[in-house]
């Protein structure tokens, strides 16, 4: 057998075996300067921002109404006062969907009556839907609809009127 | 010359190629796999989806879960405090210096009850007593029997508190030791109650001189143990999970003091939250052996040393937890106070709850032991060590331990150096650099947790295989010093514990939309967490009943871990 180390693919091994042998018995131990976005990049690693959370705000009928999610915006209905996060439900309640009418706006007296009808909808420069004139079972079934939206949307503000702020 | 030329090869090149691969193979493959997935280590807290205005979203462990119903006790048996004391596991162990089954145990409780009804004329929700005794087997049974005839006790966390309490709570009888009857006397005097008192000495009463006693009566603990084994026990009437057993008192950092109401449920609902701190497969079990640093006078002391009972571990505390000290015996720090366990007869101890001073102690004394063995190996296991640790990974085990670790230890803890496997600090500031060596000189689990007076068990608890080392950030500007120091250098301490949820007030809402991590007032709540005496009427809406404020500012990272500026502690 011959040995020749000066040919250049055995000096290139060796100096691999050099170099892997380095590595195994003086592994690299500094922590690294910036902490990594991602699991995949590293072990210590920080999450680049925190889990959304809404905050709470008060609405009036005139800040409520642009948040038909038109142009990506947040979709917001109100029922009783209470505000309620849907944009989960693009598909129904987004600009193309079923019930889109509500969008932006206060659903009370539709959710009440059950209809999607645009007479169910009061003007955004008139007071609030008193609902006065509806039966007990209406208000039942818009109290149960308050459930509904509670446990599978976010609740994330109140409304009041247009000049309460 | 042509490049085939170049490229000759001949056998040396086989070798050499496979050496090559194998090597190739052994530097890439050969990694260690970290103790926990980093993804689980990026969503510690789960987070409610809408806030207050200027207040954060409330944080809960995300193992519990903003839908799920935090623990109140560690298995469905236990509603009351006795109940912590399982009466069918009859196993011997150690607790101080006393070995003693359940069973047994249940039995010197029932007979201190009994005479403590009877030759102190307690009534049941109508006495109170005051608990000032050092930690030990005393304690422990004044406890149990007080709390299952339904008389609260009061605990004091440091002795400046007795004039205070003894004026403005006055208890029914106090239970002390006999070194440090005199001076109860002296400062019950001072107080010129006319009232009856009833004090019951532990320990030997003869050799003292005591002043005359006019309407004081004392008993001794022995008589109370005789007189209560020999008159039959009517069956006690079980209490209720939610009524007050005690209450803890302590100082405020403004040079107040407050008081901690804690019912059964409390206690509870705190041994399974510190039950929790060890991972399911490393669970607490009757083969350990808990020493704590914390006085059986605060809840979260209490809490350990009814978890040590529960799980059927043997139990210690160190002698800074004394209570009463003699008057020239020096105030114990780190391993001298570790070592004072030794005079007791448990066996070596496997999990320490420990503060940062003993810590330190701990992790410099084997640092430096290690490195006077031999300055290249320590060297060497250092940098392999602190590898293994970037990657996630530690043991105890490895080749590094046996050669320079495990001997410094044995140096530094004894004999029982190696059957300590894991390590609770907290009550007290731990900066961020000194945990990392810390978890190289020891190798095991450090947890680094978060306690306070107003609460039974940890308020935050790291994950117990965490190993992530953060570089010490830039101080992000912040408006009083004491944060922007906690925040930039200690360590983090995890997110709530599993039946805590926290939330922050006072909060910059601007900055935090902005995507700025929330830094406020900490606020805290759930089933572990007692009602202070000062604390107001509680508001009637769900959301907003039973918050506790701490008094201490705390910072949430986005990892669900929060930094805790450290205000008003144990």
């Amino acid at each position: 057998m011959a040995f020749d180390l000066g040919t250049p693919v055995n000096t290139a091994l060796l100096l691999y075996i050099f170099y892997a042998i380095q590595r195994i018995i003086f592994p690299s131990s500094s922590v690294p300067k910036t902490v990594p976005n991602e699991f995949k990049h590293g072990y210590t690693w920080m999450p680049k921002s925190h889990p959304p959370t809404l905050l709470f705000q008060t609405y009036t009928p005139k800040t409520l109404a642009p948040f038909n999610g038109e142009d990506g915006k947040r979709i917001l209905l109100a029922i009783k006062g209470v505000v309620y996060d849907v944009t989960a439900g693009r598909n129904f309640y987004g600009p193309s969907g079923m019930y889109a009418n509500f969008a932006g706006r206060d659903a009370s007296r539709g959710m009440a009556k059950q209809s999607f009808e645009e007479s169910m909808l009061t003007p955004i420069d008139q007071p609030l839907d008193k609902l006065e004139d509806l039966t007990p079972e209406e208000i039942e079934n818009m109290k149960g609809w308050m459930e509904h939206f509670s446990s599978k949307y976010i609740i994330c503000g109140r409304l009041v009127e247009n000049d309460a702020v | 010359m042509a490049l085939s030329d170049y490229l000759v090869t001949d056998d040396l090149t086989i070798i050499l190629a496979l050496v090559a691969a194998g090597l190739f193979l052994l530097h890439n493959l050969y990694k260690p796999q970290a103790l926990v997935h980093p993804i689980l280590l990026g969503r510690q807290s789960d987070v409610a989806r809408v806030r207050n205005p200027t207040e954060s979203a409330v944080y809960r462990n995300y193992s519990t879960g903003m839908l799920g119903r935090f623990p109140l006790r560690p298995s469905k048996d236990q509603h009351v405090l006795l109940d912590l004391v399982k009466p069918d596991a009859d196993a011997p162990r150690s607790l101080w210096s006393t070995k003693i089954t359940n069973p047994e145990l249940r039995e010197r409780v029932a007979n201190i009850g009994a005479g403590l009804m009877r030759l102190a004329g307690l009534a049941p929700q109508e006495s109170n007593v005051l608990l000032l005794l050092n930690d030990g087997i005393e304690f422990l049974l004044a406890d149990l029997a007080l709390a299952s005839s339904s008389i609260p006790s009061f605990t004091l966390s440091s002795l400046s508190l007795l004039s205070t309490v003894l004026e403005n709570h006055p208890p029914s009888a106090i239970i002390t030791q006999a070194d440090f009857l005199t001076q109860l006397l002296e400062h019950v005097y001072d107080i010129n109650e006319s009232n009856n008192h009833t004090i019951i000495v532990v320990g030997d009463i003869d050799s003292l001189k005591l002043p005359r006693l006019n309407n004081i009566k004392i008993v001794p603990w022995d008589d109370l143990e005789r007189e209560g084994a020999s008159v039959e026990k009517a069956a006690l009437p079980v209490p209720d999970p939610n009524e007050v057993f005690t209450v803890s008192f302590f100082e405020t950092p403004s040079g107040g003091y407050e008081g901690v109401q804690l019912t059964h449920q409390n206690l509870t609902a705190g041994v399974a939250a510190t039950r929790a701190l060890m991972p399911p497969s490393n669970a607490i079990s009757p083969l350990d052996t808990i020493i704590s640093a914390y006085s059986l006078s605060t809840p979260y002391g209490r809490t350990i040393a009814y978890t040590a009972l529960f799980e059927g571990t043997g139990f210690a505390t160190v002698d800074s937890t004394k209570l009463i000290k003699r008057d020239d015996a020096p105030s114990l720090t780190g391993l001298k106070d570790l070592r004072t366990t030794a005079n007791y007869r448990t066996p070596s101890p496997t999990i320490l709850f420990v503060r940062p001073d003993h810590l330190d102690s701990l992790s410099t004394s084997i640092l430096h032991e290690a490195k006077r063995s031999s300055w290249l190996l320590h060297n060497l296991a250092w940098r392999h060590k602190l590898a293994n640790i970037l990657e996630g990974f530690i043991t105890k085990q490895s080749l590094w331990d046996r050669l320079v670790f495990d001997s410094a230890r044995v140096k530094v803890m004894g004999q029982g150096a190696g059957t300590v496997r894991a390590v609770i600090v907290s009550g007290g500031p731990l900066e961020a650099q000194a945990l990392t060596p810390a978890r190289i000189a020891l190798s095991v689990p450090v947890i680094n947790a978060h306690s306070h007076p107003l609460v039974a068990g940890p308020v935050f608890a790291s994950h117990a295989l965490d190993l992530q080392t953060f570089p010490t950030s830039n101080a992000a500007p912040s408006p009083s010093a004491a944060d922007a120091y906690a925040f930039t250098y200690l360590a983090p301490v995890g997110p709530p514990s599993v039946n805590v949820e926290a939330k922050l007030t006072g909060l910059d809402d601007a900055a935090v939309e902005a995507g700025a991590d929330p830094i406020g007032a900490l606020h805290v709540r759930g089933p572990s967490v007692g009602r202070p005496l000062s604390a107001e009427e509680e508001p009637e809406e769900e959301e907003l009943r039973g918050w506790r404020a701490t008094g201490e500012r705390a910072k949430v990272a986005p990892n669900g871990t929060f930094k805790v500026a450290i205000g008003s502690k144990v």
